[in-house]
């Protein structure tokens, strides 16, 4: 182990203090948060992925909303649709026009992947959303008022929290029928908001001890008024890392599900249904294989990074990672003089 | 829940046999679909409370078997299939997230984070099936004619050089020279294993197995005690000896028929007999010491049997049955091998569960590295810490006897449910390997709509859960006086 001596630790954590308060001087909490978020490589790689992976998949299959009678399409830029059977020959190897190939009954593969891909981030997105919601406003209404309130809304998450995740996607198939995605999306939300509502309860229970809470309660503050203007932004960090974490874990169920097939139903694809159905196809045509999971885990893997980064981000207690070469710069410059 | 699982009687209602409403009728009678469906629970919930008087009672599934029983038999499946990976997972985790924490921003820090992210991003799913194409599928083709190129061997070499050196820390020209070392040995092992065909008639002898008793000790002593503690030192060593002399015993004294609780015995006589030798070794400062002593005598002891059922390895591959193509894709067992040998068996389990263990393994340490790193860090940065090493202590001490302890209480409560996870099954991964145990049951249950049968898995999984959450807050309050349960 190598041993430093006294005066040389001392000046090391100086110059760290001193690069550290000069990173923050002057800055608001939102800015430092940004810039913290920046200087994290993977997370900012995984943001900008993120976003061009999900403009390039929703934009490749165009947008098809509305009824029979008022239809919105606008074409996507892909010429092949999930339900198009194709007319090549052959065992459907990729091609230059088919750079994903083609599955058993030659329909693009791009066309189901993206389709997958697109069904897997909008699940994603309502799962997170829905979930994220739901946990902070259980988790702020326990914490903040404690007692009876706190009880019962924790019992009714320990409840809540027994439910497998297959059992709801079983129900929503047989009971509800196929409602397609959306239903199963807002189904499963509403049965994953538990982990955070624990965290935003155990933030709230330290926070609302604290000072300013006091403060504003005898300045008049109403209980919402302090729980959404005071506490709230002080337990936000948690929040936004909870629920990215809930995304790329949301990704992973969806998938899941579908490929135990109470997920997403027939007609439509998800990854998982596709890994499925081609599992079996390693041997032959292993690029039916590759290309769903790969796409699961570009997703989850960027999301993972993301919730990495905003984490380092949001923690005041996480040490900033210095350059060997500035310290030694910022050492010489307050070592006393030789 | 129960009642909107779907209708138990859609399936015959669509159905066109003659004795329709006959059939209709007898499913009624015998699910009780003529009781509403909050009163059928409570008559469920009256055979569930029979615990109490010795007669639980979990109804009868679909096909008229007792619930009790289809669980009595998925138990022991999902118990072999998932107790290996979450020990492994566990162990491992724990382990390289410590390293991994106490080299923060190194490169084996970084490489480490990276990995557990992609691991923490893998459909398992899709792991099990790469596994199975790539490992099982490959291996087997291997064992056919056990040879390797140049090639591979100084690819796997080198590999193997870079994950040894990035455990170093330290200038550059001593991870190039752990490298070097690592390769050449390597390479050297690579080498003799194929040119004597090691893979088809494998096996340690007392020789390695003593050299690695040896190794066993020198490392123990120095991860837990510091090299400069003679004392751990040669426990260690005892330890060692006396296990590579118990080598001969042991091998004339388990035969085919040996059996678990055999093995179980002579593990716990290794374990008393190393704590004696590592408490006599000593008298002040013993903990280390017995660590040190009972890890070595242990692993040596656990690498006797491994060389046991290594020398079982060459007959089994050589059975008809198993036909030289030993890593099984599905399925627990091989019922075509018709053996009572006790090795044989044992190996026969080994090769079925290795895949799926490696699947469950890869996906829950991720987590377990995570957590462990997080919470070391944030341990790290203690006032206390500062302390222990304010007043003298050696880096070791700090870490295991300080920093480790208090890191591992927010650990307990993941580890409680990850063992009270063993027994609710892991539903995709018994999917995937064609495993009959509590997952695949959950799985059928809800598929047949079969309600007496999910509450019963689903009740077992429940209670489980429940008693792990209460282990947890004891042990918490155990590790930490602070935590006092009840009181606020």
């Amino acid at each position: 182990m190598k041993k430093k001596n006294n005066a040389e630790v001392e000046s090391i954590s100086v110059g760290e203090n001193a690069i550290a308060n000069r990173e923050t001087e002057g800055l608001t909490q939102g800015q430092i948060i940004r810039r913290r978020f920046m200087q994290h490589k993977p997370a900012v790689a995984g943001l900008i992925f993120m976003i061009a992976f999900t403009i390039f998949m929703y934009s490749a299959s165009g947008i098809h909303l509305g009824d029979e009678k008022n239809p919105i399409n606008y074409q996507g830029w892909w010429p092949y649709t999930i339900t198009q059977i194709t007319a090549a020959n052959g065992a459907g190897n990729p091609t230059w026009a088919h750079p994903l190939g083609l599955d058993r009954l030659h329909i693009d593969y791009f066309a189901l992947v993206s389709r997958g891909a697109e069904i897997s981030l909008m699940v994603m997105v309502i799962i997170g959303g829905l979930g994220g919601l739901l946990g902070t406003i259980m988790g702020a209404v326990s914490g903040f008022f404690g007692g009876w309130i706190d009880a019962v809304l924790m019992r009714f998450t320990d409840f809540i929290i027994t439910i497998p995740a297959i059992l709801i996607g079983a129900v929503i198939g047989f009971r509800v029928g196929n409602l397609g995605v959306f239903a199963l999306a807002i189904f499963l939300g509403l049965f994953s908001w538990t982990g955070l509502a624990r965290l935003v309860r155990g933030e709230f229970l330290t926070l609302r001890e604290r000072e300013f809470v006091d403060a504003a309660r005898v300045a008049g503050a109403s209980n919402i008024r302090i729980i959404f203007k005071h506490i709230l932004p002080n337990a936000i960090g948690v929040i936004i890392v909870s629920v990215t974490l809930l995304l790329a874990g949301s990704i992973l169920t969806e998938t899941g599900l579908s490929y135990l097939g109470f997920g997403v139903q027939a007609p439509d694809v998800s990854l998982g249904t596709l890994i499925n159905a081609y599992q079996a196809a390693f041997n032959n045509s292993p690029w039916l294989f590759w290309w769903p999971g790969v796409t699961i885990i570009l997703i989850a893997l960027s999301i993972n990074f993301i919730g990495d980064g905003l984490r380092d981000a949001f923690d005041p207690r996480q040490k900033i990672r210095i350059k060997r070469r500035q310290l030694k710069l910022e050492s010489a410059k307050t070592r006393p003089g030789k | 829940m129960e009642a909107y699982a779907g209708d138990p009687l859609q399936g015959l209602a669509e159905s066109t046999a003659p004795n329709k409403a006959k059939l209709i009728a007898m499913l009624t009678q015998q699910l009780q679909l003529d009781v509403p469906p909050p009163a059928r629970y409570f008559l469920w919930l009256r055979g569930v409370l029979g615990v109490f008087t010795g007669h639980l009672d979990l109804g009868v599934t679909r096909q008229s078997r007792s619930v009790l029983d289809e669980i009595a038999v998925a138990i022991p499946t999902t118990v072999k299939l998932l107790t290996v990976s979450t020990v492994l997972a566990i162990v491992l985790g724990i382990t390289i997230g410590v390293i991994s924490a106490i080299r923060q921003y190194s490169r084996l820090d970084y490489t480490m984070t990276f990995t557990v992210f992609l691991l923490f991003s893998l459909p398992i799913f899709w792991v099990a099936v790469l596994l199975k194409q790539f490992l099982a599928l490959k291996f087997n083709d291997y064992l056919q004619d056990p040879r390797m190129d140049y090639l591979s061997i100084v690819i796997i070499s080198a590999i193997i050089g870079v994950v040894l050196s990035g455990f170093i820390s330290g200038s550059r020209r001593r991870v190039w020279i752990t490298w070097g070392s690592s390769f050449l040995a390597t390479a050297g092992l690579l080498i003799y294993i194929d040119k004597t065909r090691w893979v088809l008639n494998p096996g340690l002898g007392f020789i390695v197995i003593g050299l690695c008793g040896v190794g066993l000790a020198f490392g123990f002593t120095y991860i837990f005690a510091g090299m400069q503690n003679r004392k751990a030192l040669y426990a260690g060593l005892t330890s060692a000896l006396l296990s590579v002399v118990m080598y001969f015993p042991f091998q004339a004294m388990v035969g085919a028929n040996a059996n678990f609780i055999l093995l179980i015995a002579v593990a716990i006589l290794m374990l008393s007999v190393s704590y004696f030798v590592g408490y006599f070794f000593t008298e002040i400062d013993r903990g280390p010491v017995i660590q040190v002593s009972m890890l070595t005598a242990f692993l040596t002891s656990l690498l006797t049997v491994i060389d046991r059922i290594m020398q079982t390895w060459h007959k089994y591959l050589t059975d008809p049955a198993v036909d030289g193509r030993p890593v099984q894709t599905i399925s627990p067992l091989n019922s075509l091998l018709k053996t009572n040998d006790f090795w044989m068996v044992t190996l026969d389990g080994a090769v079925h569960v290795a895949l799926p263990t490696i699947a469950l393994t890869l996906v829950a340490f991720s987590g377990y590295v995570r957590y462990a790193r997080g919470s070391l860090l944030e341990v790290l940065n203690m006032d206390y810490i500062r302390t222990a090493r304010a007043k003298g202590l050696a880096e070791r001490e700090v870490i295991l006897r300080h920093a480790l302890r208090n890191a591992m209480i927010p650990l307990t409560t993941l580890i409680a449910f990850d063992i009270a996870g063993i027994l609710g099954g892991a539903i995709i991964t018994e999917n995937v390997f064609g495993w009959h145990g509590m997952g695949s049951l959950f799985n059928i249950a809800i598929q047949t709509q079969d309600l007496k049968l999910l509450m019963g898995t689903f009740a077992i999984t429940a209670f489980l859960a429940v008693m792990a959450t209460l282990a947890a807050d004891i042990i918490y309050s155990a590790l930490d006086p602070r935590i006092r349960i009840g009181k606020k």
